[in-house]
């Protein structure tokens, strides 16, 4: 009985981690494809995006354009065309 | 014999369609309640952005218009200038009704006050504004950080046209700042409509001190101190 309870309770906390990194990997790419966007440059969706560092990610497109998105040292956001 | 069995037979059948019955019959309603309940929040920003641009169309709040006379005191945005400028309509809304001269007599003062009330700007608290643009969660922190450069590019515009350094003319200026606007209405209107709503009421205000000199200056002044 315990052990069937402690699976269940496992499984719930595994889900709403997933579910938690899901959406932030959903808001982060969102926020990724409206500073592309923003930027004028073409991009459609951000499909996947790569940490590379602290504000410093590697971003794959629906139309599959690659760009490197980053904060420079002057505090601007940048999107390099890959 | 057999209607019987046939009868019994049919029981579970003929209860289950009941119950889809009722439980279709149940849905109707929350359907339809539904839409206005969102239409109140959803319409918010709309008539306010309706009210911006200009664009005169008191004919579809005249129906709804008519009861309202009674409700003013109930209404909580009168703190908020745009709920009461779109009274404003319901002032001609009631004279079609034309049913009971008592219930005129009420309607006709308000909207003298009301009207009186419009032409002047909203309360402008740019801080605020600013502050609220930070801590919105509508807006990602890359695409922030990418508005704000872009809003530094725009002044910085400003500050060279203000100075003399840059020729470009103020109407010149204007299409990329509504662009701008625009940038970040679009951004919030979906998830901070409110943010939304009051950056469309902000819209005019805002310009008329990037457009003068004197006003632009203390501004960056300000910002510097």
């Amino acid at each position: 009985m315990m052990k069937s309870m402690m699976r269940w309770v496992l499984m719930a906390v595994a889900t709403a981690l997933s579910a938690g990194t899901a959406s932030a990997a959903e808001s982060l790419s969102k926020d990724l494809t409206s500073t592309i966007a923003l930027l004028g440059l073409p991009c459609g969706q951000v499909v996947t995006a790569q940490r590379v560092a602290e504000d410093d990610y590697l971003v794959t497109c629906k139309d599959k354009n690659r760009y490197r998105v980053y904060v420079n040292a002057k505090g601007r956001v940048v999107a390099e065309k890959r | 014999m057999n209607e019987a069995v046939r009868r019994k037979d049919m029981l579970p059948l003929l209860s289950a369609g009941l119950l889809v019955l009722l439980a279709t019959a149940g849905c109707a309603p929350f359907e339809r309640a539904s839409p206005p309940a969102a239409g109140v929040e959803a319409d918010a920003p709309k008539k306010p952005l309706a009210e911006a641009q200009g664009a005169p169309t008191p004919a579809p709040e005249v129906k709804p218009a008519a009861p309202e006379p009674a409700a003013p005191p109930a209404a909580p945005p009168p703190a908020d200038t745009p709920a009461t400028r779109t009274v404003e309509p319901a002032a001609p809304a009631t004279p079609p009704g034309a049913e009971k001269p008592a219930a005129k007599a009420p309607a006709e003062p308000a909207p003298k006050k009301q009207t009186a009330a419009a032409p002047a700007q909203p309360p402008l608290d740019l801080n605020a504004l600013e502050k609220r643009l930070k801590d919105t969660d509508a807006i990602g922190v890359f695409t922030k950080l990418t508005l704000k450069n872009q809003v530094d590019d725009l002044l910085a515009q400003f500050e060279a046209h203000h100075g003399g350094a840059n020729r470009t003319s103020l109407a010149a200026l204007r299409q990329p700042y509504d662009l701008l606007i625009i940038k970040v209405l679009s951004l919030l209107q979906d998830r901070d409509a409110r943010l939304a709503n009051d950056l469309v009421q902000s819209r005019e205000a805002i310009w008329s001190i990037l457009s003068d000199p004197a006003k632009f200056q203390r501004l960056v002044n300000e910002n510097r101190s």
